[in-house]
């Protein structure tokens, strides 16, 4: 794989006895929108936090744009735009006042600061009262003002944990477009999401961790064909091709297929009936 | 309330809830910074233990008092500040905090009635209603032994005295609930309380005064508020026990009038409890402010500081603009110039004359800057508290936790620097201009006291985080453990600074203290920087941590 955005080596992070992530190797090409999936628990967040040096690896490697981040922690975290778990925002700024702060504390003059803010709080329509505290932003407009705040600085990498959840189809669509236009501009977005829709939708290449443990890694197309060969190969030789007749997998089909199950949708209440 | 059955279900509802609360509290012992909260709350404790008893033994011995000797209509100065205590104690300590929302409970199956006794009886649980009944109890057993037949009535009266605190401070809590459910209102609410507070601090130095003199308006007024105060429910329990004897009607007509105010309180409660019961939202709604113009650019510019770099900067404004948004901030700065002005206000022990400081007047500047000082430690000691989850911002962007802590440090620097004028200042305009002398040992004192109380701070910042909300007023405290350091830590910056003035004394030369408090600032300084250069390691080995405390709901 040529021009490697993301790379990790043998990557785990353990919670005490608890392994939240194991053995991970991950690759994300430079430009992919690559989504990052998993039931819950299954160590999403724990590695989009080691990824981005809000976490440390209990072992492996990480390498950020070809740089190890573990030596080069500030050089990488300049070339890269997160909206973590929970936004991270200060809540007692305007939307205004925490954009600049944040572009100056990614080093952009004063200047640049304060144009790129008020043009990004244009963008995402959030222009229109100035003298709110982010407080006081209803759920997704500081969905928004987290996105916005993630790229003010032109980052290579964008890492983002669950950014639609929560937003309502109008937030939604305002967050799509940016997304797109920085996938236009060349950037890597690295993206986890319940929302199976939207990640089939964006992305181009997808990774699936279960119980901390990478089980499929490829495009959408691999890794359709890898669950259909699987089920292929499960059928008695009499039956050939049929677990490829009919229509395509959904992406909500394959990720249940290969993270085992229906997540107890067959099974019986004994007291519901 | 007619419907209120304790049926087998409503019992296990009952149940449901005192449960869910013993689980909170023994899984909030699972961690050590519980286990600290837990060993600061049996302090409390006992604290409010000590306070209730002695209280009741005082209340008692002079309710006895009261009885024995026929002044039962005194009873009032007794049953006064027991209600004032019962009404204001709960809401100073508490309200300013972001409340439960009692709305989470309406999603269960609950009826009116039980939600209503629930609500009652959980917001009970305070130590403002435990003391209060005691107290009350202790009034009783002391009216009792003075005039035993005199003992049931009485005890009937404080019993309904008791219900309308209850249902007073419930109902008052109710309704701050709806008016603390916004950010807006829950900040101006909180502005009122504390200027009411400060308000208070005034009224022993000027009774003490005053009081003596009263002059001929001061009678006027009294004579007017008398007939008004045997109107309100501490007159009127103290009316009902004290007629009973002799006048049986007026007696009953004030403990009627007492148990109408239990009903209004109760009508008014049930008021509120119904809206809520009926889906009324209290929580927190996207405020509307100011909309932009037409055509109105919403640029806006960050500060720019000579000498420091962008991000020092821009978090040097970051800090600022949260400080200046803060009620409680702004208030702990005015509260040292309010300090100054209660003692120069106070009496000195004889009575008459002024407080110690008007006699000592070059005391009063290193007095209000170790007050400024020791009452800034909450924000040095908490450095990332008001950032919560945002804290994460700061590991995640290319900055290293170095140049944010000294970001840091400079606005809290500035702060102090900003006190210390205030402070000389109001030295200046209620005493007089402190000496040179005492002026620059101060001084130097604080270049001392500075650099030691940031190098804990930072330390205690990365160990014992605790997340804190500016807006909110109460209950704003740091962690319990970085409490205990930093009452070690200041007392034992207190010793230093007593030992190098007495050393100072000793000799007669008040230059020797500046020259002492220098060379110990140098030392200060140097460990400010060495420290400073190993928190960032700190820091990063413990950022799980932090944001984990950090973020919590």
């Amino acid at each position: 794989m040529d021009n490697v955005a993301i790379s990790t080596e043998h990557l785990s992070r353990r919670f005490g006895q608890f392994v939240a992530v194991d053995d991970v190797n991950l690759r994300v090409a430079a430009g992919q929108f690559f989504g990052f999936l998993g039931p819950n628990g299954a160590g999403k967040s724990t590695t989009i936090k080691m990824l981005t040096g809000l976490l440390a690896a209990s072992a492996g490697r990480i390498q950020i744009l070809g740089m190890d981040l573990t030596g080069n922690a500030i050089e990488v975290k300049r070339q890269i735009g997160v909206v973590p778990e929970g936004m991270a925002l200060f809540g007692r700024l305007t939307g205004a006042e925490y954009l600049n702060f944040v572009g100056r504390m990614y080093g952009l003059d004063r200047d640049t600061a304060s144009k790129r803010a008020a043009e990004l709080l244009e963008f995402m329509q959030l222009v229109d009262q100035p003298k709110t505290l982010i407080t006081d932003y209803s759920h997704g407009m500081q969905k928004k003002l987290a996105l916005a705040a993630a790229v003010i600085h032109g980052p290579k990498i964008l890492f983002l944990d669950e950014p639609f959840e929560g937003v309502d189809a109008i937030a939604s669509g305002t967050l799509k477009a940016m997304l797109q236009r920085m996938i236009a501009r060349g950037a890597t977005i690295f993206l986890t999401s319940h929302v199976l829709e939207i990640v089939e939708r964006l992305c181009s290449h997808l990774a699936i961790i279960h119980r901390g443990r990478l089980v499929a890694q490829g495009s959408l197309d691999e890794l359709r064909a890898g669950v259909e060969a699987q089920a292929a190969a499960a059928l008695p030789p009499s039956e050939p091709g049929a677990a490829v007749a009919g229509e395509k997998l959904t992406l909500e089909e394959i990720f249940l297929r290969i993270v085992g199950g229906t997540g107890g949708a067959d099974r019986e209440l004994s007291w519901l009936g | 309330m007619a419907g209120l059955t304790f049926s087998r279900g409503t019992r296990g509802q009952f149940a449901a809830i005192a449960r869910v609360r013993w689980q909170l509290f023994g899984n909030s012992l699972r961690t050590l910074r519980g286990r600290f909260e837990m060993v600061s709350r049996i302090f409390i404790a006992l604290a409010f233990a000590g306070g209730g008893l002695g209280g009741a033994m005082a209340f008692g011995a002079t309710s006895y008092f009261f009885a024995s000797h026929g002044k039962i209509e005194w009873l009032a100065f007794l049953l006064w500040p027991i209600f004032l205590f019962w009404q204001l104690f709960p809401v100073m300590a508490t309200a300013f905090t972001e409340n439960v929302d009692s709305s989470n409970l309406l999603r269960f199956p609950l009826s009116y009635p039980s939600y209503f006794l629930i609500r009652l009886v959980y917001g009970a649980f305070d130590p403002a209603t435990a003391m209060g009944c005691f107290w009350l109890f202790a009034m009783a057993v002391g009216i009792g032994f003075a005039d035993p037949p005199l003992f049931l009535w009485a005890a009937v009266v404080l019993l309904a005295f008791a219900t309308v605190n209850i249902l007073l401070g419930r109902m008052i809590f109710a309704w701050v609930e709806r008016w603390l459910a916004r950010r807006r209102t829950r900040e101006i609410l909180g502005v009122l309380f504390f200027l009411i507070i400060i308000s208070f601090q005034f009224v022993g130095p000027l009774a003490s005064r005053y009081g003596g003199k009263r002059p001929p308006g001061m009678t006027r007024v009294t004579e007017q508020v008398l007939p008004v105060e045997r109107l309100l429910p501490p007159g009127l329990a103290a009316a009902a026990i004290a007629q009973s004897t002799e006048q049986a009607a007026v007696a009953l007509g004030a403990l009627g009038l007492l148990g109408g105010y239990a009903f209004a309180f109760f009508a008014l409660l049930h008021l509120r409890l119904r809206a809520q019961f009926r889906g009324e939202n209290l929580s927190e709604s996207t405020a509307q402010s100011k909309t932009l113009a037409r055509g109105q650019s919403a640029r806006y510019a960050g500060w720019a500081v000579p000498g420091l770099p962008g991000p020092c900067a821009a978090i040097l404004e970051k800090e600022s603009r949260y400080l200046a948004r803060s009620g409680p901030i702004l208030f702990t700065l005015v509260m040292p110039v309010v300090i100054l002005l209660i003692i120069r206000l106070t009496p000195g022990n004889s009575g008459k004359g002024d407080g110690f400081l008007v006699h000592a007047p070059d005391l009063a500047f290193p007095v209000g800057a170790a007050y400024a000082l020791l009452i800034l430690t909450n924000l040095i000691y908490n450095n990332f508290g008001p950032d919560a989850a945002g804290v994460q911002f700061f590991f995640a962007s290319p900055v290293r936790l170095r140049e944010v802590l000294i970001a840091k440090n400079l606005a809290h620097s500035a702060v102090v620097a900003f006190e210390v004028v205030l402070v000389y200042l109001g030295v200046c305009f209620l005493y007089r201009p402190p000496a040179a002398g005492a002026t620059l040992a101060t001084l130097a004192g604080i270049l001392f006291a500075l650099p030691v109380n940031l190098s804990i701070g930072n330390l205690l910042s990365i160990y014992s985080p605790k997340k804190i909300d500016f807006g909110t007023f109460g209950r704003q405290k740091a962690s319990g453990s970085t409490q205990l350091a930093a009452f070690g830590s200041q007392a034992a910056l207190f010793g230093i600074a007593a030992v190098v003035v007495l050393a100072s004394r000793m000799f007669g030369r008040i230059w020797l203290a500046t020259v002492l408090f220098l060379v110990l600032a140098a030392f200060a300084f140097l460990a400010y920087a060495l420290l400073l250069n190993r928190a960032e390691q700190m820091a990063l080995d413990r950022r799980e941590i932090m944001i984990s405390e950090l973020s919590r709901a």
